[in-house]
């Protein structure tokens, strides 16, 4: 007779329900966005560190007295591929930029070396992974912003304090040098 | 300007894609239709089956093959790994920028500095620019223009934009195609008199066909918001994180192109700045006004 007493109730539950479930799934996805945007960097730091002795060959045939920049770039190379967290790893990237820096920087004194096509190749390659961890960098931070977002916010700072997932996830910090660095004209 | 966000831009662009195939569908279907019941009722109902097929055949091609058939037409050749290394990983990064997979990189020749994307999806997507693009812009000026094409592929622009031009524009060729059939049919008609007044009716269709078909994809190119234009503008600014790139390539574009590509109008839509000008842009235009693009960007 009185049926509407407990469809009403009932139609709000459901509807209730329906966004509680959004909203995890959304905190899950967007989360889960953050980690993927991690291996994004971490397959362009990979790459990096795999072109390192590659990049030390070529340039030996040139420039075989400068002993010091090699060994440099190769232990810069080994603290990266034995860095674990993404904090280890973001700063021995860093250092590891640096050093194949100042490589191409002794590049500069010995004109067959930067003339050879093999040099130049390794340069390009480099100069395009710099470019891909800058944009992973900005595609992880962006992703973060959206998942702080959501969690900090009314109502998805509700649903997240229910399921304990209201940990704010950290920036990565980019360094202006770093970026800079990128943008090499030819 | 209507405030317009990515998601909601995403699901226009999904919605709008389904109700672009029913009416082509409905339009076809009724065209096919209603001709054979005019002209050869006898065959009505093999016809009405066979335009089923047809048409289910062409959608489900233009939906899945759009991009192929779409380069095809243009000439897009794949960019080489080694000569255009630069392209190659300018659309890696921006890919990696936008969180979307690396799409299919090509170019085509042409002196006029242009790019556009197409595909069904960011997963099947393909980013095409000119020969001419990669010689007369900087390298930030590339990134700029990769940007606002990478936006196009993430908002789904390209899976309406590929269904009009593909859709849309089989209606144009479908249409030379009966008119080539008239012709034919001219040698089989037994009655000399009554066979030569269908083929004068039907000769009329479908030269009313073929002037009204282009017409057709001229006002669904020109009914493409140009919103999107300007979004995709923005947001490609937004993953370059610089503005003016973009804005320095437009400006360019706006003096070196001559506007006169070798490209079928009915993908004219899918560019970056209009690859032929003709005097229609008055009436319809394919596209916005460039420096209104460029006063936006410059103001970013």
């Amino acid at each position: 007779m009185i049926w509407w007493m407990w469809v009403i109730p009932l139609v709000i539950i459901v509807i209730i329900a329906l966004i509680v479930v959004y909203y995890i799934n959304r905190i899950v996805i967007l989360s889960n966005r953050i980690d993927n945007a991690w291996s994004q960097i971490d397959v362009q730091l990979k790459k990096r560190a795999d072109l390192v002795p590659n990049l030390v060959e070529t340039v030996k045939g040139y420039a075989k007295h400068e002993k010091t920049v090699f060994s440099e770039v190769t232990k810069a190379r080994e603290n990266m591929l034995k860095a674990g967290s993404p904090q280890e790893k973001i700063k021995a990237g860093t250092a590891l930029a640096a050093s194949l820096r100042s490589v191409f920087a002794i590049a500069e004194n010995y004109p067959q070396l930067k003339a050879s096509d093999n040099f130049k190749l390794l340069q390009e390659q480099l100069e395009g992974i710099e470019s891909k961890i800058a944009y992973a960098r900005q595609f992880y931070n962006d992703s973060v912003l959206t998942f702080n977002n959501t969690i900090t916010t009314i109502p998805g700072a509700w649903f997240a304090a229910m399921f304990g997932r209201n940990k704010t996830r950290d920036y990565l910090s980019v360094e202006e040098k770093e970026r800079k660095a990128v943008k090499v004209e030819f | 300007m209507e405030k317009v966000n990515i998601f909601d831009q995403v699901g226009k662009n999904k919605r709008n894609s389904v109700l672009l195939s029913f009416l082509v569908f409905v339009i076809l279907f009724a065209l096919i239709y209603f001709i054979s019941e005019v002209f050869l009722p006898e065959v009505a109902f093999f016809m009405l089956i066979f335009a089923l097929v047809f048409i289910v055949i062409d959608v489900y091609v233009s939906y899945n093959y759009g991009d192929k058939i779409v380069l095809k037409s243009v000439n897009a050749k794949p960019a080489d790994e080694r000569k255009h290394r630069y392209l190659i990983d300018t659309v890696e990064g921006l890919a990696i920028a936008a969180g979307i997979p690396k799409p299919n990189v090509y170019v085509m020749e042409s002196n006029d500095i242009n790019a556009f994307a197409c595909g069904k999806d960011p997963k099947h997507a393909s980013i095409c620019v000119t020969t001419g693009l990669l010689e007369n812009l900087k390298r930030d000026e590339i990134e700029g223009v990769i940007g606002h094409e990478m936006s196009h592929i993430r908002n789904y622009d390209v899976r309406f934009g590929t269904l009009v031009a593909v859709l849309v524009g089989l209606a144009a060729i479908v249409s030379y195609m009966f008119l080539r059939t008239i012709r034919f049919s001219n040698i089989r008609s037994e009655n000399e008199r009554k066979g030569g007044a269908i083929i004068l009716i039907m000769f009329i269709i479908a030269i009313l066909l073929a002037i009204i078909a282009p017409i057709v994809t001229r006002l669904v190119q020109a009914a493409i918001s140009r919103r999107r234009e300007f979004l995709a503008d923005a947001s490609g600014a937004e993953l370059t994180r610089y503005p003016d790139g973009l804005a320095n390539a437009l400006e360019k574009i706006k003096k070196i192109n001559e506007g006169k590509m070798n490209v079928s109008e009915a993908v004219s839509h899918l560019f970056i700045s209009d690859p032929n000008r003709s005097p229609l842009d008055n009436l319809f235009a394919t596209h916005p006004d460039i420096d209104s693009r460029i006063r936006i960007l410059r103001a970013m």
